[in-house]
């Protein structure tokens, strides 16, 4: 004997689907769809088993499932990762390893490696642009008194303290054009390959206790 | 302590998971609940219950199971799941992989919980 579900509950479930609908708001509206789907059929057979639904019976039902936001994040790292793997999209690979960060050292190290080369390859970038409206002030600065090069830009007054000349010249504006792609590029191929590394498309690997011949 | 345990205990279930969807498909199709209720009779693995969609949705996206919408007589419709070729497979090869690991753990914990008696 099924139960019927009262106005109540029923705005209760729809505003928990609601929340994660929103919650689950980065996938593709098809697949947000079938998720919520899926998951409102849940609830329902849940609440028609019971004898009577009272609040506390969906309270019950509804804690049981979890916060629809920790299911999203379920759903979504997944996603994130599969669409990351085909993707080139330097934004995407980056918000991908910076939720791995979150789940192991590994990812943490990856993630650190990842910002480091797009600060390093936007900075690359940067140069010709500075160095053709600060020419004097930017440039490969070297100092004598230390083995320090600093690729920026030097006030007069900082030249004089360290000593430092500037050594590329003009020379920096196709360095920095081509080193700054060049280090995004591998950067990003780099996450890339790391993700793929990290999480297969799961294939079957026979294990040391697979097979009927042994 | 307690906490500490609970953690633990946290951190084996989630783990088992997996090989525990997989193995509940082995005699043929099931939709979500029913997978739930099925864990929950043969095995100790009380999850939240909304984990098991996203681990059933990652072994889809995986090839590993297949899923179909059905209209039933219950007035809503229920996704069903079952195994593919390469998802029997890796059951398989988990299961066995589970066995040995457990038959050995089994064997290091039995001659100290018998000696704690």
């Amino acid at each position: 004997m099924t139960n019927p579900i009262d106005s109540a509950s029923q705005e209760r479930i729809d505003a928990y689907l609601k929340r994660l609908r929103h919650a689950l708001r980065a996938l593709p509206p098809d697949e947000i769809a079938e998720i919520v789907r899926e998951i409102r059929g849940h609830i329902v057979e849940r609440a028609e088993a019971t004898d009577s639904l009272s609040e506390a019976a969906l309270t019950r039902i509804l804690a049981a499932l979890g916060n629809p936001e920790d299911i999203a994040s379920l759903y979504q790292s997944r996603a994130l990762v599969a669409r990351a793997r085909a993707s080139t999209s330097p934004l995407l690979i980056l918000m991908t390893t910076i939720r791995w960060a979150g789940m192991s050292l590994v990812g943490f190290v990856a993630c650190l490696f990842g910002v480091l080369g797009y600060v390093f390859g936007l900075s690359f970038l940067a140069s010709p642009i500075l160095k053709m409206l600060y020419p004097d002030r930017v440039g490969l600065w070297v100092g004598p008194n230390y083995w320090n090069l600093s690729l920026g830009a030097l006030s007069a007054a900082e030249r004089a303290r360290d000593h430092a000349t500037e050594v590329l010249g003009w020379w920096l504006v196709p360095i920095g054009l081509v080193a700054g792609p060049l280090t995004l590029i591998l950067t990003t191929l780099i996450l890339r390959w790391a993700l793929r590394f990290a999480f297969p498309k799961t294939s079957v690997r026979p294990g040391p206790t697979d097979g009927s011949s042994q | 302590m307690v906490d500490q345990i609970a953690n633990w205990e946290a951190q084996i279930r989630k783990g088992w998971l997996e090989v525990a969807i997989l193995a509940t498909l082995w005699r043929g199709r099931l939709y979500g609940l029913e997978i739930i209720r099925e864990l929950e009779t043969s095995s100790d693995l009380a999850v939240a219950e909304g984990t098991i969609y996203p681990v059933l949705a990652r072994l889809r996206n995986d090839g590993l199971v297949e899923a179909e919408w059905e209209e039933g007589t219950s007035g809503h419709p229920r996704r069903y799941y079952k195994l593919t070729p390469a998802g029997r497979k890796r059951t398989l090869v988990l299961a066995r992989h589970s066995n040995l690991f457990l038959e050995k753990m089994t064997a290091l914990i039995k001659p100290l919980l018998a000696e704690a008696k």
